[in-house]
């Protein structure tokens, strides 16, 4: 499924040290929440990048921020290697806007009810200078998976997972090469979900579009994406193959996640207590269960790659998995983090 | 599978009675108007016994919510239930006149809704609307609804100081252990949740799961639960059914549904959900097709033996004991 050759190449965009914070209150409130916080991510070329987390860790901000639709407070987004937010800093270019394109989660109300679907192709295609004839329409409505005569369609006929196909139509007319995917299946019947996900998975083999999918669904981010970056209260905590990384959780985070998706198999069921102990981890550093010196409340933890023995390596930001020697640790945490190899 | 379907049940939950709380018989509902009319469940049939947490899964539009607002006698027209009988406690609920009814729903029958969690009042704090129950139902007082709400609220897990709390002040998942608190509040014997955690992320839904199956033991209601998501049912339930174009698939104890689905339709939705362990394989999920008279729409996926579906879904058949399947042809696989 992966070649080979991408990971040798540089990453169509990399994040580096974004961090947004909202304002809250009034209008002369000095209140700062911070949203996001120094995230390093890279998306390769071809590659489908899964940003999972729960609600309110800052999955939907880092899209924004991505799509320019929210102005980052710091940080860097290098999309091949030009810094976009010093170089474009008014607002992205027409021509970043036609690299990057973004789906929404909510089909109902991200088309027009009064256009046809056509109308909303066509119109994509015009604004980025695109020819938009007949032939252009066709191929766009039918590399969705749609049939022709539903250009003729207007929103309200079609299914809740046709009209997602249609904007990812539309975030295709421009021809982009990463499409930021927000919870595009959250709103979707299961029946259709499996669809889009493997419309996903088409994009990237047959045109070799990006994506960076964001959701909660951790199996399905297992099922579609490349790698998982688990974003947790607006830090990255854990990332890697996401095989890798849904087999050997190491982050007290990316466990509790993992425990709570329904699975009939799993063979030890629902643990409270343990389940309890995670949610105190992740809530107050202190009280980790793994670590009771509670060290993440004194510093900052690293990134440490883990896994390597098992051949599942993949990096995880966690005292306990902080390489023993005093020098090393040194090393590691005065070098820039280093971003996961692919 | 010569275990009576009740018997296997996980063992950590007690083991349902016999006697049917509810009783399901033959339902039809149709939706009707202008001449036309759609048919939103039929032939379902099947029972709750006392304790007992029974599933109905399926994707949207198979009809489960209209099983469920039949139960409830909330549909309204178009929506008319044309043949069938619902027995609730030996009780004809098809039967029952409005004052009736009022009696019986909320305080027999209890009904967590989708997206239940917007459907708390913005304008009234979390203990009016509480109180409101006990004060309606109960003639209680004020001062009393009031103790009592609270001790609802810690049922849930929720600090009763939240009383004071107007909804917008909650988080979806306290809001959704709200309106299970409601529903709990006057012990009915059966308690429906129609999707009741499907607008949550999965830490979320996963408490509020435990804490419904922490309750259920506690108070020892049935559960008629409904869902799409299988897994989350075999989790929870012990006994499901699987429904597809109004009707009634498949319907056995779910483990054993679980572990060997027999309709090409439950296997078909079985296999729309990714799995998070073992290799990455291509999944196939659901036709986007619609029923038509002509067939079910469901024919791409479906095996040899379909002679007798193109018109309709053939009836459930026992295939062994507690173990039903809609299917004409063979036996077990």
């Amino acid at each position: 499924m992966m070649a080979p050759a991408a990971a040798t190449r540089a990453p169509l965009l990399s994040v580096r040290g974004l961090t947004k914070d909202f304002r809250m209150g009034g209008l002369f409130s000095r209140d700062r929440h911070r949203a996001l916080n120094a995230v390093d991510v890279d998306i390769p070329h071809g590659r489908i990048v899964a940003l999972v987390g729960e609600s309110g860790s800052g999955k939907s901000t880092l899209a924004r921020c991505l799509a320019r639709l929210e102005q980052p407070s710091s940080g860097q987004v290098l999309l091949d290697g030009e810094d976009v937010l010093r170089t474009q800093k008014r607002g992205a270019s027409r021509a970043y806007r036609s690299t990057v394109q973004m789906v929404f989660q909510d089909p109902f109300g991200s088309l027009n009810p009064v256009h046809r679907v056509e109308h909303f192709l066509r119109r994509a295609l015009l604004v980025h200078g695109r020819p938009a004839g007949e032939d252009e329409l066709r191929e766009l409505i039918t590399t969705v998976g749609l049939t022709e005569d539903m250009l003729e369609s207007y929103p309200h006929e079609l299914s809740g997972g046709q009209r997602q196909r249609v904007a990812i139509a539309r975030a295709l007319a421009v021809d982009p090469r990463l499409v930021l995917a927000d919870e595009p299946t959250s709103m979707l019947d299961v029946s259709v979900r499996i669809g889009i996900l493997n419309l996903m998975r088409r994009l990237r083999d047959e045109h070799g579009i990006s994506l960076l999918y964001i959701t909660h669904d951790l199996a399905s981010a297992r099922y579609v994406a490349d790698t998982t970056q688990v974003l947790f209260a607006g830090e990255l905590v854990e990332g890697g193959d996401s095989l890798a990384l849904m087999d050997r959780p190491a982050h007290p985070y990316t466990q509790l996640l993992l425990s709570a998706v329904p699975d009939p198999e799993r063979t030890e069921g629902y643990d409270p207590v343990l389940r309890a102990g995670l949610r105190a981890a992740v809530l107050t550093p202190e009280s980790c269960p793994y670590e009771d010196e509670g060290t993440c409340s004194r510093t900052e933890p690293v990134r440490h790659t883990v896994g390597e023995d098992d051949g599942q390596p993949h990096w995880v930001r966690c005292h306990l998995y902080a390489p023993a020697t005093p020098t090393a640790r040194r090393v590691l945490t005065a070098a820039t983090p280093e971003v996961e190899n692919v | 599978m010569t275990v009576p379907s009740h018997r296997t049940a996980s063992p950590h939950r007690p083991v349902p009675s016999r006697e049917p709380v509810l009783d399901v018989r033959n339902l039809r509902v149709e939706y009707g108007g202008d001449g036309r009319s759609v048919v939103g469940a039929d032939n379902v049939s099947f029972t709750i016994g006392a304790g007992e947490i029974f599933g109905l899964a399926g994707e949207s539009g198979c009809g489960k919510s209209t099983v469920a607002n039949a139960v409830m006698r909330l549909l309204k027209p178009p929506a008319q239930i044309t043949a069938g009988s619902i027995l609730f406690d030996g009780r004809d609920v098809l039967a029952m006149d409005p004052r009736e009814l009022r009696a019986f729903r909320w305080r027999e029958i209890a009904m967590v809704f989708q997206s239940a969690m917007n459907s708390l009042n913005p304008v009234l704090t979390i203990g009016e609307q509480i109180g409101d129950i006990f004060t309606t139902h109960e003639r209680m007082r004020k001062r009393r609804a009031r103790a009592r709400s609270g001790e609802l609220l810690e049922l849930v897990g929720i600090d009763p100081a939240r009383l004071k709390a107007y909804p917008h002040q909650l988080s979806g998942g306290m809001r959704q252990r709200v309106v299970i608190a409601m529903a709990v509040a006057l012990k009915p014997t059966l308690l429906i949740m129609d999707e009741p955690t499907t607008a949550l992320d999965v830490v979320v839904q996963q408490e509020i799961m435990a804490q419904i199956g922490d309750l259920q033991r506690e108070l020892g209601f049935s559960v008629l639960f409904i869902t799409h998501d299988i897994s989350l049912m075999v989790e929870l339930s012990h006994r499901m059914g699987v429904m597809y174009g109004g009707r009634l698939v498949e319907l056995a104890a779910a483990k054993e549904l679980f572990a060997q689905p027999l309709h090409p339709y439950t296997q078909a939705l079985m296999n729309a959900f990714p799995p998070l362990t073992g290799p990455r394989v291509e999944l196939t999920g659901l036709a986007d097709t619609p029923r038509t008279e002509h067939g079910c729409g469901f024919h791409a996926h479906c095996p040899d033996d379909r002679s007798d579906c193109s018109t309709n879904i053939p009836d459930l058949r026992e295939v062994a004991a507690g173990r039903f399947v809609a299917r004409t042809g063979g036996g077990a696989r």
